[in-house]
C-alpha cells in the first residue's frame, strides 16, 4: 500500500495537481508572511535586548527561552480566546482566516527569532564595538556595525523560524479551520487526508514538505557555516 | 598641551587600576608608555582615547576640560584613534575597513577613494585593498588597522602594544610606519610597550607605569 501511495504521490507531484499546488501556495504564503512579521518585530526586539544593559535583562531572556517550548495548541487556544466570536476582538471576524493563522504563527516564532538574534549579537566580538567607537561612530552607527557583523546569525534565525511555521499543524488547524483553498495548509491537509484514509495527497504533500524542509536546512547550515570564522 | 591629567583614578569595583597624580603630554610627539602587564597601560589608553571615563580626576584635551558625556566624547573621538593590541577587522574587504571612518564622516566617494589609497600606501597594503579582512595575517591586520585609523587623519594615534602580536619583520615595518607618521603627518602618537628597547627606537619621551602609578617621566 505504501509503495502504491508513494508512486501515486510522485505522479501527483510531477503532474502539479491543482489542489496540491493551491495547498502548497497557501502554506508558503502564510508561513512567509508570519516569518516576515515576526522578523520585523523579533529582530529589533532581540537586538535591543542584546545591545543594552538594563535591570531584568536576564529575566527577559529566561522568559523568551521558556517561550521557545510553548506548544502550538497553547498558542492556538490563546489566540482563539481573543478572536472567537465572543472574544475581545471577535467582532473583527478573524477566526478561520489566513490572518488568524498568521497571528498565531507570528506568536510562535517571535521568541525563536528574538532569542536567535540575542545569541547572534552576543557572540559578536566586543572589539567591533570599541573599533567603531574609536573611529568616531555614533551609537547608532556602532549598532549598525554590530548588526552587520551578526547578519548571518540573524538570517539563520529567520530560516529556522520559517522551518518551524511551515511544519506546524496545531495553530493552522485551530485558527484556520482547514478550509479548502483558503486556510488549508500542507500540514492540515495531510492530517485531513490521513483521517479520510486517503494517503496519495498526504504523501505528495509530505514529499513537498520534506523537500522544503531539506532546502531550508541546507540554507540554514550554509548560512550558519558563514557565522563561524 | 595635548593632554593634561590631574588626580586621575580608575577603579573597577573596589580595585584601583590607575592612580595618576599629574601627567602632561605635548602635541606632535611620540610617547612610549612603558610598564609590565597589568600596570594600567591599556586602561590609560582607553581613557585617553575617550572610550571609557575615569572614576575620578580631570583631563584636559587641547586645553579643553573633557566632559565625559556621550555626545561630547563622540566629538572628541573624531580626532583620536586607538589601535588595539589585537585589532579586529570588519568582515568585509580591506578597502571597506579603511573606508569606514571616512564614510561615517560623510565624505564623498572620490575623497574616500583618494584617502583610502593614501592610507593603504602609507602602510604598504594597497595591493590588499580587495582582500577580505579575515584572510590577513596578524601583521597585515595590524597594518590595515593602522591604515584604518590613519585614513581619518587623526590628531592623536593611540597604539596598544602595536608589535606584540606580530613577527619580527612586521615589527620593523610597523615601527617604521609609526616614525614616518609623526615625521610626515605630524600626528601625535602614544603607544604602549613593555619592551624598553623598542621604545628607545622610536622616542626618547617615555612614561612608565607600575601598578597604576606613574613612576617616571
Amino acid at each position: 500500500m505504501l509503495i502504491d501511495s508513494l508512486i501515486s504521490a510522485l505522479y501527483l507531484v510531477g503532474s502539479l495537481d491543482a489542489e496540491m499546488v493551491s495547498i502548497v501556495l497557501v502554506s508558503l504564503k502564510i508561513s512567509t508572511t508570519s516569518t516576515m512579521i515576526a522578523g520585523a518585530m523579533g529582530i529589533p526586539f532581540g537586538f535591543f535586548i542584546a545591545f543594552n544593559s538594563f535591570p531584568g535583562k536576564r529575566l527577559v531572556i529566561t522568559i523568551l527561552n521558556t517561550l521557545l517550548a510553548l506548544p502550538t495548541v497553547v498558542i492556538g487556544l490563546f489566540v482563539y480566546s481573543f478572536i472567537a466570536r465572543k472574544g475581545l476582538v471577535g467582532s473583527l471576524g478573524l477566526l478561520y482566516t489566513q490572518t488568524a493563522i498568521v497571528i498565531g504563527q507570528t506568536l510562535l516564532i517571535l521568541p525563536i527569532i528574538a532569542t536567535f538574534t540575542i545569541a547572534a549579537i552576543s557572540r559578536i566580538d566586543a572589539r567591533y564595538r570599541k573599533t567603531a567607537l574609536t573611529l568616531g561612530a555614533s551609537r547608532f552607527q556602532m549598532a549598525m556595525v554590530i548588526f552587520k557583523e551578526a547578519r548571518f546569525g540573524i538570517i539563520a534565525a529567520m530560516i529556522a523560524a520559517f522551518g518551524r511555521v511551515i511544519a506546524e499543524v496545531g495553530i493552522s488547524m485551530m485558527l484556520g479551520g482547514n478550509a479548502r483553498g483558503f486556510t488549508r495548509t500542507m500540514t492540515t491537509a495531510m492530517a485531513l487526508e490521513y483521517d479520510k484514509g486517503e494517503f496519495t495527497l498526504a504523501v505528495a504533500l509530505g514529499i513537498i514538505l520534506l523537500t522544503v524542509s531539506f532546502g531550508i536546512n541546507l540554507l540554514f547550515h550554509s548560512v550558519q557555516g558563514r557565522t563561524r570564522p | 598641551m595635548l593632554y593634561v591629567i590631574s588626580q586621575l583614578v580608575k577603579a573597577y569595583h573596589d580595585r584601583i587600576v590607575l592612580d595618576i597624580h599629574s601627567m602632561e603630554m605635548e602635541k606632535g610627539i611620540i610617547y612610549a608608555l612603558l610598564g609590565p602587564n597589568g600596570a594600567g597601560k591599556t586602561t590609560l589608553l582607553n581613557i585617553l582615547g575617550f572610550l571609557e571615563p575615569p572614576t575620578a580626576g580631570r583631563i584636559w584635551y587641547c586645553s579643553d576640560q573633557v566632559q565625559f558625556s556621550t555626545s561630547y566624547l563622540q566629538k572628541l573621538r573624531q580626532g583620536v584613534v586607538l589601535v588595539d593590541q589585537n585589532p579586529i577587522l570588519f568582515t568585509t574587504t580591506v578597502y571597506k575597513n579603511v573606508e569606514f571612518g571616512l564614510k561615517i564622516r560623510g565624505m564623498s566617494k572620490n575623497q574616500r577613494d583618494k584617502m583610502v589609497d593614501e592610507a593603504l600606501d602609507l602602510v604598504g597594503m594597497r595591493h590588499f585593498a580587495r582582500a577580505q579582512g579575515d584572510s590577513l595575517s596578524s601583521g597585515e591586520t595590524q597594518r590595515v588597522a593602522l591604515a584604518r585609523g590613519l585614513a581619518i587623519f587623526p590628531e592623536v594615534l593611540l597604539c596598544d602594544e602595536p608589535t606584540s602580536s606580530v613577527d619580527t619583520i612586521h615589527q620593523a615595518i610597523i615601527l617604521k610606519i609609526l616614525k614616518q607618521i609623526t615625521e610626515e603627518k605630524k600626528i601625535s602618537i602614544i603607544f604602549t610597550t613593555h619592551d624598553i628597547h623598542q621604545a628607545a627606537v622610536l622616542t626618547s619621551h617615555t612614561l612608565s607605569l607600575d601598578h597604576g602609578k606613574l613612576v617616571s617621566a
